[in-house]
């Protein structure tokens, strides 16, 4: 147990030295913009982590590899440090801007009581509201603490933005990049971090081609987005948060603060990207787009994604939501009937999108008050299910809603066969034999079932916490099932519910959510387990 | 020079499809990025975007034709 504990302490100082770095490469924002006085906030924190991260990594240097159960906790507990000093930016440049020493010249916005600035800003003096955004940072998952986005200091915009990007791939991911582990370690962590796929048999290789792929796409959806009519620091911003299917936005109103069927058009492709895994994106970059139709879990995403936009839509324009006088396409003007529909596509398209990609951008402004509740309650079924496994996506997964349903069939249809019928289970191509089938079903039916009920279990506790009824200040049983669900699959889709607001324990709440949603929950209740047992709480 | 024997950078050049036309990608997305920085929206700047996002498909595209 002591080798396996020096192994766990040595693989999380990697963690933090790996943050730290991010911490330092950030360092450039406040050079670019000019400010000034958010430079002595980013080196303190990223001072910290640095400090414990080397402290650990030398003092447990020789320490062996670590089995599945360490990589499994190193992986639970990494994630937890990574949030708590990921959210010191945060709460010292809340503080900063709170004592405003007079060398460091922090703008008068930042400091002056009632402007919109300084309530957005002093939000995060309060160490839970920065482990939130930290949290919801890296996890990918885009709900926020931050009232008025667009208030926030540049440094502090682009460091949302830039731990989502992490966090979309992967903390382990990106210390297995860049600080390479010798031995099997580095694959144990891998397997931990809810990846699975390879795609070289090295799996330092294989983390670093994904960072290439990574890279590549972010430079282009960048200049994507700027051609579609975005400004330059929003294109960086948003294409990083929408490929990383994060959702984190600099603006107000998310992407409905551009109001711009092109900047909503252009953004599909880009959560897209984001919901199809790596391998699948290594091969179609070399050419080989068969991979579009012919990997089951991509074709899978464009049928999912393409029958929810068609059910959203139907809702959209029946409860009337969108109706408009006149839209105009490329130059063509459409009226009455085809301009709401085409108005409500571009809207439930959007939407569903966002949502089943675990992105969470927002063009409608009135998810939780006029959205009907069929709206709502399909856009929460994709924030459930949500994409291809080996994506940056939350949510159950499409490949173990396919094995479930497949699994489900398989089980029924062998009633009507002799007990003595030799019967291959089929997936993704592959013939399993009895034990693997039964190994892929019970592993995709324990996961859905752990989902199910800690999304039960979160929504309990927000109903007995939250003014629940009729009312303008009240939520509806639909408005927590929802924003529950967009915690825990990682989306950032909000009703209303989540801001500085709610209650503390209703923060804590959401923060364990993305956590085990992100970890796809086993590593999380590992650790638990095992602290308990270290603390005597449980006995085996 | 060889791409990935750059500092820092290197191991991912190295890393990917071990292909110039996407290191050339790689290596031209931050500057064209810089240049808009610091052009803004002009008509170099759109043809620079332009350029790079139309060539980025048309080389994956390529890349299927091509492919063995």
């Amino acid at each position: 147990m002591r080798v396996h504990r020096g192994s766990m302490a040595y693989d999380l100082g990697r963690m933090l030295e790996a943050l730290s770095v991010l911490l330092f490469a950030s360092l450039l924002i406040p050079f670019v913009w000019q400010e000034w006085w958010a430079i002595p906030t980013l080196i303190c924190s990223g001072i910290l982590p640095l400090g414990l991260g080397y402290f650990l990594t030398h003092r447990f240097e020789h320490s062996g590899d670590s089995g599945r159960l360490h990589g499994m906790m190193i992986a639970a507990s990494g994630w937890f440090l990574v949030a708590l000093f990921g959210s010191l930016p945060f709460f010292l440049l809340a503080w900063t801007a709170q004592l405003d020493p007079g060398f460091l010249g922090v703008p008068q916005r930042y400091t002056t009581p009632g402007t919109q600035a300084f309530g957005t800003l002093s939000v995060f003096r309060h160490p839970i509201n920065g482990v939130f955004e930290s949290m919801s940072g890296f996890t990918g998952t885009g709900l926020t603490m931050a009232v008025h986005e667009n208030t926030l200091p540049r440094t502090l915009q682009w460091w949302r933005s830039f731990i989502e990007w992490v966090g979309g791939v992967g903390v382990i991911v990106l210390t297995t990049a860049i600080l390479a582990r010798p031995g099997s370690g580095s694959l144990t962590l891998y397997e931990s971090e809810a990846r699975s796929e390879k795609i070289h048999p090295s799996i330092v290789t294989t983390v670093r081609t994904i960072w290439w792929i990574f890279l590549l796409f972010t430079f282009f959806s960048i200049l994507l987005l700027w051609l579609a009519g975005m400004p330059i620091w929003d294109s960086i911003n948003h294409a990083m948060t929408g490929l990383a299917t994060g959702g984190f936005s600099i603006t107000d109103g998310s992407i409905g603060t551009y109001n711009s069927g092109i900047i909503d058009f252009t953004l599909i492709p880009i959560m897209l990207l984001g919901s199809i895994a790596f391998p699948v994106h290594y091969l179609i970059l070399q050419g080989d787009l068969k991979n579009f139709y012919r990997d089951l879990q991509t074709r899978w995403v464009f049928i999912f994604f393409g029958a929810g936009t068609i059910v959203l839509t139907a809702v959209l324009f029946r409860q009337g939501l969108y109706q408009t006088a006149t839209v105009s396409i490329a130059g063509v003007t459409l009226h009455g009937t085809l301009a709401t529909l085409i108005q409500s596509f571009r809207y439930g398209l959007f939407q569903f999108v966002s949502a089943a990609s675990c992105t969470g951008f927002q063009t409608a402004n009135s998810l939780g008050s006029e959205w009907a509740p069929q709206a709502q309650l399909t856009v929460a079924a994709g924030m459930v299910v949500g994409a291809a496994a080996g994506s940056t996506v939350g949510g159950i997964k499409l490949i173990r809603l396919l094995t479930l349903m497949k699994g489900t069939l398989f089980r029924i249809r062998g009633v009507f066969y002799p007990s003595s019928a030799i019967r291959t289970f089929r997936l993704d191509g592959r013939a399993l034999s009895g034990t693997e089938a039964s190994q892929e079903f019970e592993e995709a039916a324990i996961i859905t079932v752990l989902w199910l009920a800690f999304l039960a279990i979160a929504a309990f506790v927000l109903i007995v916490m939250l003014p629940i009824g009729p009312g303008p200040d009240a939520y509806t049983v639909e408005n927590v099932l929802f924003e529950v669900a967009s915690a825990q699959g990682n989306v950032g889709l909000s009703t209303g519910i989540t801001g500085p607001w709610m209650p503390s324990l209703t923060k804590v709440l959401f923060i364990f959510n993305m956590w085990i949603g992100r970890l796809e929950i086993i590593p999380v209740l590992v650790l638990l387990r095992s602290l308990f047992v270290y603390r005597g709480v449980y006995h085996r | 020079m060889r791409l990935d024997t750059i500092p820092v950078l290197g191991p991912l050049f190295g890393a990917g499809a071990d292909d110039h036309g996407f290191d050339l990608l790689l290596l031209f997305g931050p500057l064209i990025i810089c240049a808009i920085g610091i052009l803004h929206r002009s008509y170099v700047s759109f043809a620079l975007a332009l350029f790079y996002t139309a060539g980025f498909i048309a080389y994956i595209g390529y890349q299927s034709i091509t492919m063995p």
